[in-house]
């Protein structure tokens, strides 16, 4: 079968068609294309769903070694810098770093920003016990972030549990949550951030970041919930969502809902899935001289 | 595949039944966005009325529901309620839940009315829920339900449901533990004793409910070679679940579960009804396989409603 071939029609069941989510121009702010054993094989497959549910653009997060050794140098390094090459009308990277060493955090932004492909940062945990996005070691890196004009994606959740049994008391020990993002985005006002996964929680998310303009709310990988984004909406404003898909861990299907079941305008909904993110990637993407159209 | 046009589309839809052998070219690679009739329905299995007890949902509200999920072409919808999740009067909780399908939704909400096995005498709610409120099936919800499938009533529930013919929908998560409310904790449901109780009773009709099939692949194995028990889709993640779940996708390993053993659940209204249907879009899915999930599997089920 291919791609763009379906055996209903989207609009007998009240959901937008192929074409209409083409028009959406959804850039998929969370894309995990390449965490794989296999990533390139991973990839190519992906491609169907990318070309089946109409996303314009897709992010990987992890350009330039892996989540999980983000300053050791990737066996696949090469082959995806091709694939980024190959594939610039739709995909682009950000680098992810590790802020337990912000010396070569900042040596690997130089390396895959500055003078390399990628269009942003991406925070996931620490190797370092307790080395979460609010600590100083992180400042460095946000000033060559904001040097760069290029916006940083923080993975955050608040995992229940603990003693007491709390939000957030089941968190990593270097995991982030929205808490830490907002102290962060206060000290460094000029940088645009991304709290990722909603912070975990989204009603406790909201909250944490509500009073940090710069910080902006993404939803991927958490499960959908009917009603999510009208509440975000409402004590963020729409300007401060992003849309991501996670997969193909998280399917397309699962994040596009969480959009559709929003009772907004097509106009707020085009913020949502892409142009809210173009605003924030326009720097630089204007600096390294790729196309982007608002 | 090559495209058919939407009149020649329509056509074959509207032959019904038949439709699902002839209809089995695409709609079309960039199809107009105005509703046909003949396009099939969707029966969903899984929907809750009420308050959740934690978040004032968008949805809870059952007109509102009922109209939200028809503008999705739900033509049927399997209703249980969350009042069975906390509540100790499950007689008052099925007997609400009778009577707000029938004020609602007649002929289009089905109620699943609920039996705690922790509580005393829960037998004679499965017979009023039965004789009294005249209903298919009965759901249960371990876990926020004070118990695990390794109970010893379990055995003797799923026997009374078998002998009255009645459907058992047994909910494996109603949401993400990591972000319970700190108040609860709710552990993850046991899957293997159920499959035993299932096995030993012949004529048994289980459904799993919003389940992440985070088990053993020799126990789904099991599960579908020893048993006739049917999964919602509710819980299906990742880009193709479903067609992954069911083998359509080139390259990928073989069926899991059988199509025929998948039937459309939404999660609504705690999850979007959006996305379940998205679901069914996102995954190459042909003709045949669309209409079994979307209700031929849950109509050999449930023959009527």
């Amino acid at each position: 079968m291919s791609p763009r071939e379906f055996f209903i029609n989207p609009a007998d069941y009240g959901l937008p068609t192929r074409d209409e989510l083409v028009g959406y121009r959804i850039w998929d702010n969370h894309f995990h294309g390449f965490a794989s054993t296999n990533p390139i094989e991973q990839y190519e497959r992906n491609n169907f769903f990318v070309e089946r549910m109409g996303i314009e653009r897709s992010i990987a997060q992890e350009v330039g070694g892996t989540l999980e050794k983000p300053l050791a140098p990737y066996a696949f390094d090469a082959e995806i810098l091709k694939i980024l090459e190959r594939d610039k009308d739709r995909l682009s990277g950000r680098t992810p770093i590790d802020p337990a060493y912000p010396e070569e955090s900042c040596a690997k932004i130089e390396k895959w920003i500055r003078d390399g492909p990628c269009i942003g940062i991406k925070y996931w945990l620490s190797t370092e016990k307790g080395i979460t996005c609010s600590h100083p070691n992180n400042d460095p890196i946000m000033r060559l972030a904001a040097e760069l004009q290029v916006h940083v994606y923080v993975h955050t959740w608040l995992k229940v549990g603990g003693t007491p049994r709390l939000p957030g008391g089941d968190n990593g020990e270097s995991e982030s949550t929205p808490m830490d993002l907002a102290k962060l985005a206060q000290r460094f006002p000029q940088v645009s951030l991304i709290c990722g996964h909603s912070g975990g929680d989204w009603e406790l998310g909201v909250r944490a970041i509500r009073p940090h303009k710069n910080v902006l709310l993404e939803f991927s990988g958490s499960d959908p919930h009917s009603g999510m984004v009208e509440y975000a909406i409402r004590e963020l404003g729409v300007d401060r969502l992003v849309w991501g898909g996670h997969g193909p861990s998280r399917s397309y299907a699962t994040e596009l809902g969480k959009v559709l079941d929003a009772d907004i305008s097509k106009s707020d909904r085009m913020k949502i899935f892409g142009g809210n993110l173009r605003r924030i990637c326009a720097p630089i993407f204007r600096k390294k001289g790729l196309k982007i159209e608002l | 595949m090559k495209p058919i046009d939407r009149r020649s589309f329509l056509k074959n839809s509207l032959l019904g039944a038949a439709a699902v052998s002839v209809a089995a070219q695409p709609v079309a690679r960039s199809a107009p966005a105005t509703a046909s009739s003949g396009s099939p329905g969707i029966i969903d299995t899984n929907v809750n009325l009420f308050d959740w007890p934690f978040r004032k949902l968008k949805y809870r509200d059952t007109k509102a529901l009922v109209a939200k999920l028809k503008k999705h072409r739900i033509i049927e919808a399997w209703a249980g309620s969350f009042e069975a999740l906390l509540l100790k009067d499950m007689n008052g909780v099925n007997t609400r839940l009778a009577a707000e399908c029938r004020e609602h939704g007649p002929g289009f909400l089905v109620p699943f009315g609920s039996v705690n096995l922790a509580w005393p005498d829960w037998e004679e709610d499965v017979r009023r829920c039965h004789e009294v409120h005249k209903m298919p099936g009965l759901r249960i919800y371990p876990g926020y339900q004070p118990f695990d499938l390794d109970h010893p009533a379990m055995e003797s529930l799923v026997k009374m449901t078998a002998e009255r013919g009645l459907i058992l929908q047994v909910v494996f998560g109603m949401e993400d533990p990591r972000v319970h409310h700190p108040i609860i904790n709710v552990g993850p449901v046991t899957f293997a004793p159920l499959l035993n109780a299932v096995v030993s009773t012949q004529n048994a009709k289980v459904e799993l409910v919003h389940f992440a099939a985070p088990i053993r692949g020799e126990d789904l194995a099991q599960l579908m070679t020893k048993t006739n028990a049917v999964l919602d889709i509710s819980r299906v993640e990742g880009n193709g679940g479903i067609g992954r779940m069911i083998g359509s996708i080139t390259g990928l390993p073989s069926a899991r579960v059988p199509v025929e053993r998948i039937v459309f659940g939404s999660h609504a209204p705690y999850f979007p009804v959006e996305t379940a249907i998205l679901k069914l879009i996102e995954s190459p899915l042909d003709a045949q396989q669309l209409h079994a999930i979307m209700q031929g599997n849950a109509r050999r089920l449930l023959p009527r409603a």
